[in-house]
């Protein structure tokens, strides 16, 4: 399996503050792959590297197998739509159209109109005045018609509606399902991810946490719960995430390949969203020496 | 890329279009009038004995009738202006505003490096620039021409004749609206650059080629090139080299030249009393001559500061140094305008 992205050590650095620091990961291509994480988790810089509108203070990172932002080729396999969704405020969509043909040899301008006439967008409109999910839509409709080999999607959904953002993941799927591109895209609606993401990373400070298949990470968790049992007494195959006691009752949440056998507890499957609060908890995955109680981070 | 710059520049262009038009369109309307009262003035092939005079009398004319007199410093003015306009207006947002809405991550996004973004940008936006300036300048020139001929026939006397190298006509004039375009418009770039906000962006471009152009006829022109001197014998004659100033209880003499024989379109620099072999002297009156002084006749003085071995000394630029000063300046305004363009290569790829 070949990486889309591929990151070793890589940080970078504001003035004195790292807003990523050693991160090293590498992402599988051919999915749609959410990234999730605490604000301040790295994201939106990677994604930044990624699509190479920064330069990285230290470490490598390639995409596709380049040097991200290296030059007009390098630029033209990645569609990058930015947090905010900016857009030209006095140009019309027409315009933006022309850019977008002007700008990159790969051009699909076919693709482009048939998707501003779905959209039931009005071509001389001005970028300005147009909605939220509209704006969204043009910029999505600008990455997806230069025919990039990779969509990088920073928080597309944060400013949307949820009509607007049912929309737009639907808008998505159907270009992956079409151009058969990969699509990394950031957000915190985990709900909204689990739509359209078959690959999941959460990244905490910087590191991932954990990095899979959306369907392999739901087989592989498990919810249990049980009378009062002390974690290290767990067989050595199932790792605990998090853990909490009550004076007579354990809940915990195990990752194990195997099938959970000890009649004693009542296991559940979990939902993607607690698998990712329980993964950017700061407990992370290491199970602490002191029974403590589940913090839900939102 | 290109397409793409001229499209974001079109609200601009047509401003500037609109104002080069209108700004021809009163030229037009009032340059060939102002050249028949040339031809009808007599300084064609006039002698050199009353040439001057004529000169003078067609100035005078001119500056009497009609909106001439209006016409002209406004039309310095709007040249003055023009590279500072293009600067807040064209140079400044041209990075900034990419970065104060964001919409640098669109441009930047495309299969175009940023370093082919700017370049094409600056290309496109200083090439305008000093399209529409030197445009102005030559209209101006063109329109101005009967008055500047006057000058060179000896001229004088009043707001009109002005010496080609007054500060106000040598940057408006020739090949140096070009230097100050070209820098205006690549400071506005690299300030917004720097600053990333347009508004203060603009604020601190217009401080800072303010001061480069009070600074350049003040400081940094008349040291271009070096001088020439020359010492005379004092005279009161027209133009005066000793001038007397009555006012109610006291009377002032000036000693200072007001041109230069013969040639009425040098450039000086600077005049005061000299020996006879050209070195400074002091400005306090020799006591001999404090008897002159007080017959209250400037000839006397004028005799008596001659006898006493008292020269005019006047350090000047010659007319023959016009082209090679609006070179010199010029090219100075343009490397400096490289040089900030280099600078701006250098942090684009450091943004945002």
């Amino acid at each position: 399996m070949s990486a889309v992205i591929e990151t070793s050590g890589l940080g970078r650095q504001y003035r004195r503050k790292w807003a990523l620091r050693d991160c090293t990961l590498a992402i599988p291509e051919g999915h749609v792959v959410g990234l999730v994480g605490p604000n301040g988790a790295g994201k939106t810089t990677l994604l930044r590297l990624a699509a190479g509108m920064l330069a990285p203070t230290c470490g490598a990172i390639t995409v596709l197998g380049d040097r991200p932002g290296a030059g007009p080729a390098e630029l033209a396999q990645i569609g990058f739509v930015a947090q905010d969704t900016p857009v030209y405020v006095r140009m019309t969509v027409a315009d933006h159209l022309r850019l977008g043909g002007w700008l990159n040899p790969g051009w699909d301008d076919a693709l482009a109109r048939q998707r501003i006439g779905q959209l039931g967008l009005d071509s001389k409109q001005r970028a300005g005045s147009l909605s939220g999910g509209q704006r969204a839509q043009l910029a999505l409709t600008l990455a997806l018609a230069k025919r990039p080999g990779l969509l990088i999607l920073d928080e597309p959904l944060a400013s949307l509606d949820p009509l607007a953002r049912r929309e737009f993941l639907q808008v998505l799927m159907e270009a992956v399902a079409a151009q058969g591109l990969s699509v990394v895209l950031s957000s915190h609606l985990v709900a909204d991810l689990q739509r359209v993401c078959d690959y999941l990373i959460v990244l905490v400070a910087s590191r991932v946490q954990i990095a899979g298949e959306v369907s392999d990470l739901l087989d592989s968790h498990h919810r249990l719960s049980g009378p009062l049992r002390e974690p290290r007494s767990l067989p050595a195959s199932q790792k605990v995430i998090t853990e909490s006691h009550t004076d007579k009752q354990s809940r915990l949440l195990i990752r194990t390949d195997e099938p959970v056998l000890d009649p004693s507890w009542t296991v559940k499957p979990i939902s993607l969203e607690d698998l990712v609060l329980a993964y950017m908890s700061p407990v992370g995955n290491n199970a602490p020496a002191k029974p403590q109680a589940l913090r839900v981070v939102s | 890329m290109i397409r793409l710059s001229l499209l974001q520049l079109r609200a601009q262009a047509i401003t500037a279009a609109v104002a080069v038009s209108a700004f021809a369109v009163l030229l037009a309307a009032t340059g060939p009038h102002l050249a028949s009262m040339y031809a009808a003035s007599g300084l064609h092939g006039c002698r050199p004995a009353n040439c001057s005079q004529l000169a003078s009398n067609f100035l005078q004319q001119v500056d009497s009738t009609g909106p001439y007199a209006t016409v002209s410093p406004l039309s310095i003015a709007l040249i003055a202006f023009t590279p500072a306009v293009i600067g807040l207006f064209w140079g400044a947002p041209l990075i900034a505003r990419e970065l104060e809405t964001g919409t640098f991550d669109l441009a930047w996004s495309q299969s175009v490096t940023r370093t082919r973004w700017l370049a094409v940008k600056l290309a496109v936006g200083g090439l305008a620039a000093m399209t529409i300036t030197e445009a102005l300048s030559l209209l101006f020139t063109w329109w101005a021409a009967p008055l500047n001929r006057a000058v060179g026939q000896g001229g004088s006397g009043n707001s009109l004749a002005m010496n080609q190298f007054n500060p106000l006509a040598f940057a408006t004039h020739g090949i140096t609206p070009l230097g100050y375009a070209a820098f205006a418009f690549a400071l506005g770039v690299t300030v917004g650059a720097v600053i990333r906000h347009t508004g203060p962006a603009m604020a601190v471009t217009l401080a800072i080629f303010a001061a480069v152009q009070i600074a350049m006829p003040l400081w940094i022109r008349p040291n271009l090139l070096p001088a020439s001197h020359t010492t005379s014998t004092i005279t009161d004659d027209t133009p005066s080299s000793l001038r007397r100033t009555d006012s109610p209880h006291i009377i002032t003499y000036t000693l200072a030249a007001g041109g230069l024989p013969g040639q009425p379109e040098a450039w000086i620099q600077s005049s005061g009393a000299t020996d006879t072999k050209g070195h400074p002297v002091s400005t306090v009156l020799p006591s001999a001559c404090s008897a002159a002084r007080g017959s209250g006749s400037s000839e006397d003085l004028a005799k008596c500061l001659t006898s006493q071995g008292i020269r005019l000394g006047v350090t000047y630029q010659p007319a023959s140094r016009y082209w090679p000063l609006q070179g010199a300046e010029t090219g100075i305004f343009l490397v400096l305008s490289l040089v900030l363009i280099g600078y701006c290569f250098r942090r684009i790829s450091r943004l945002p």
